[in-house]
């Protein structure tokens, strides 16, 4: 079987789940090739990717890539151009953007694949016919932001999407859930694939003695991971006289934003943003660390959170989207209604006064589960029979 | 001040804010020669005692390189060596600083008035060839850029004790400034001030309040809390208070349409688009309170125009907000980062009986007619400038 995924970007190291998907589908003889928006100068590691064309800058260069595109498609990938072309016809969609369609999509309307999976719900975007004009079935992955966010900036986003698609992958129950709420009424069937980490990396050899106040987040600074919740709920904890030290690894656009609140907050001794670090870094950052903390406003699953688990911390997170999946309330973790720093203080607290014993055990449950329930090899067998079962 | 005082105001764009733009006016009528630089945006009206240096494209801005570069050769010979050896000590696109910096020098202002604190390194060496330099300091560059960026706060701490006067929006900002090493008595606090005459006092008729309809205008930056305002909302809600919130300036931002969606708030809370002046007065006329929830501010100038309207304000204590809102008296001022403080603030508006929003409108249009009318303002700035110029 042939199998195409339409990304943004080539997988970053962080982004296992994509990887460890390819690899597994390779080493089961199925082919892969992977559709990328953005050229990268590193291949990483693959060998079958074709790029779309550059076209999002308004210039001479532009047009001359726009008509040498077109000309491609019409010359070496007719038939499918014209099946585009009527397709998105039929949908309404005006001429001139049934032509910046085909010109879009002219890295993908020359090859011939059995399933092309688009790797987020906003990927398909003026794509909705091309598996079709293709001749091959459409599968769409739904991760978070794709279906928890935009649908409210742009409403309807997908009508045309739930007529066209014919299996969705969801990472958790919760973004299954979000689908029908944002329109989804079809027939293709929904399947539940959830991330999975490299669980041979993410161990630990010590058991943890949890004796000091160290708390750590994982995350890209952007509002949807609520940091600023999390500070004014370590601010009550600091008034309630109790010492702490809390870390941020990552880096993004909040960063000003997270920084004046440490200092309206009066926690500049508390908190220390490390800025983004390579794997092993992360690794031993989280080692040194007690209490995880992932209080998210919006979370599709949440690597991050699993990585903690495999590494025995104490992880307290919000219940956004797949995160009360991720961690399993009072057995592997605690998961803390979202948006309510007082909720968020109080249940550190209440974390932090357990006996070590307890901590130990639920530490112990998380790294169990996550060995066994997130693992690579369990993803990987998911995946193939999501594209080979009917 | 002296009759054909030169003072160049500078904000590195032309036409610059609202505020910037009339005390221009306002200097240039009362025989002060005012000199502008930089980029022209928009096209200016001529007007007298106003002198434009100004490139709006490339090969403009071009020319005028050449042009001060030849008139300084010719008749500034030694100055413009001096200032080039500074411009060389810089690590930065030497033509563009000279661009910047010749026609300055050139026509040497008495007083060189900066507007944005965040280019003062920039502006140091104008005190080398005996012009005055004037900081205001106002916005994100005093009230939180310096505390998020340590290079900035180092830049501050050591030139801010060398600027000869400093023109500060609030007393709060003028007590940041002394953060930074600026020395008391050189900053002058000078508040913003309103056209009262334009801005006429309404007084509201209504029997009932409710439902109560709130209004926040401004742009959907994280400075201007407006995610604690939705929670206020959901809040009184809860409290069974009937209420509508409409925020005037941000639409289409990502985390407020999320909060508004989690906290079930779709048909409570709408997000319009930024509009004309004179429609955000209306708006803010027929609402019967303007809630600023704000994590900082210097003064914000749309609780100015509430007050001088007479719509009742509801703020956070944040920057200078309580240099006009007496709380309980002009106004009601809440913690900052405190959606249930909000939300019993604007519960207690909602319940009030008519005399009592009407006192306290009166009390507002009354603290903004003593701080904050335009002649004070203009008056206080040019009394900053004589005093300057006797130092």
């Amino acid at each position: 079987m042939k199998i195409g995924l339409v990304l943004p970007a080539l997988p970053a190291y962080s982004e296992t789940f994509f990887t460890n998907k390819i690899k597994g589908l390779e080493a089961q003889g199925h082919s892969v090739v992977l559709f990328i928006n953005k050229k990268d100068n590193d291949n990483g590691g693959f060998s079958n990717i074709k790029y779309a064309p550059n076209i999002s800058k308004n210039n001479l260069q532009t047009i001359i890539i726009s008509l040498f595109r077109l000309l491609g498609a019409i010359f070496f990938s007719f038939n499918a151009s014209r099946k585009l072309f009527t397709l998105d016809k039929k949908d309404n969609i005006s001429f001139k953007q049934r032509i910046k369609n085909i010109i879009g999509s002219s890295h993908i309307l020359s090859e011939s694949v059995d399933w092309l999976h688009f790797g987020f719900g906003t990927m398909v975007f003026n794509k909705e016919n091309v598996a079709g004009a293709i001749g091959a079935k459409m599968a769409v992955s739904f991760r978070g932001f794709d279906i928890g966010v935009y649908p409210l900036k742009k409403p309807n986003c997908y009508s045309i999407l739930w007529k066209k698609v014919d299996k969705i992958h969801v990472i958790s129950d919760d973004i299954k859930k979000l689908l029908f709420l944002h329109g989804y009424c079809g027939n293709a069937k929904v399947v539940k694939i959830t991330p999975a980490i490299n669980t041979a990396f993410f161990t630990r050899e010590q058991t943890p003695t949890f004796s000091n106040n160290n708390f750590i987040t994982v995350a890209r600074l952007h509002w949807k991971k609520g940091l600023v919740a999390t500070l004014e709920a370590l601010a009550l904890i600091k008034k309630e006289g109790i010492s702490f030290h809390y870390t941020i690894i990552g880096e993004g656009v909040a960063l000003e934003r997270l920084k004046f609140a440490v200092y309206q907050l009066d926690l500049e001794n508390e908190v220390t943003f490390m800025g983004k670090l390579p794997h092993q870094k992360i690794k031993e950052n989280l080692l040194a660390s007690d209490i995880y903390l992932q209080y998210s406003l919006q979370e599709g699953f949440c690597n991050a959170v699993l990585e903690a688990q495999a590494l025995g911390l104490l992880c307290v997170v919000s219940d956004a989207e797949g995160l009360s999946e991720n961690v399993l309330h009072n057995q592997t973790g605690w998961v803390v209604p979202r948006n309510n720093p007082k909720e968020l203080a109080s249940k550190i607290i209440e974390v932090i006064k357990l006996p070590k014993e307890l901590k130990q055990q639920i530490s112990q449950n998380a790294q169990d589960r996550v060995n066994k329930v997130f693992n690579l090899t369990k993803q990987q067998q998911a995946f193939l029979r999501f594209y080979e079962e009917e | 001040m002296k009759k054909n005082t030169k003072i160049a105001i500078y904000s590195g764009v032309i036409p610059s804010t609202t505020f910037i733009e009339r005390l221009i006016h306002e200097l240039s009528k009362n025989d002060v020669r005012v000199y502008l630089f930089g980029q022209k945006t928009k096209p200016v009206k001529k007007s007298k005692n106003i002198y434009y240096i100004t490139y709006s494209n490339r090969v403009h801005k071009f020319l005028l390189f050449l042009k001060y570069t030849l008139l300084l050769l010719v008749f500034k010979a030694k100055e413009k060596k001096k200032l080039d050896k500074i411009i060389r000590s810089k690590k930065k696109n030497l033509r563009h600083l000279k661009t910047k910096y010749y026609p300055v020098l050139y026509h040497h202002p008495d007083i060189f008035h900066l507007q944005w604190a965040k280019s003062v390194e920039d502006w140091m060496w104008v005190q080398n060839f005996g012009i005055k330099l004037v900081v205001s300091l106002r916005g994100a560059h005093i009230n939180y850029s310096p505390i998020t960026d340590k290079n900035l706060a180092n830049s501050y701490t050591s030139l801010f004790p060398e600027v000869d006067h400093f023109h500060a929006v609030s007393k709060a900002i003028k007590n940041e400034a002394i953060k930074y090493n600026a020395p008391e008595k050189k900053i002058k606090v000078v508040y913003s001030g309103l056209d009262l005459n334009a801005i006429k006092f309404h007084e509201k008729l209504f029997a009932s309040k409710t439902p109560l309809h709130i209004i926040s205008v401004g742009r959907a930056h994280w400075i201007k809390g407006y995610t604690y305002a939705l929670k206020s909302i959901h809040q009184l809600k809860k409290m069974n208070v009937s209420c509508h919130y409409t925020i005037i300036g941000a639409t289409n931002n990502e985390e407020l349409l999320y909060q508004r969606w989690l906290l079930g708030l779709e048909n409570d809370v709408q997000f319009i688009d930024k509009m004309p002046f004179k429609n955000v007065l209306q708006a803010i006329k027929k609402a019967d309170v303007l809630l600023l929830p704000s994590l900082k501010e210097g003064i914000a100038n749309v609780v100015l125009e509430a007050m001088a309207l007479g719509t009742l304000v509801v703020s956070t204590d944040c920057g200078g907000m309580h240099e006009v809102i007496v709380d309980s008296k002009n106004g009601f001022l809440v913690p900052t980062r405190n959606p249930n403080a909000i939300a019993n603030s604007l519960k207690e508006v909602a319940n009030l009986p008519l005399e009592r929003y009407l006192n306290m409108t009166k009390e507002a249009r009354k603290t903004v007619t003593e701080q904050h009318n335009i002649s004070k303002t203009m008056q206080d700035m040019q009394d900053l400038y004589a005093e300057v110029l006797k130092e």
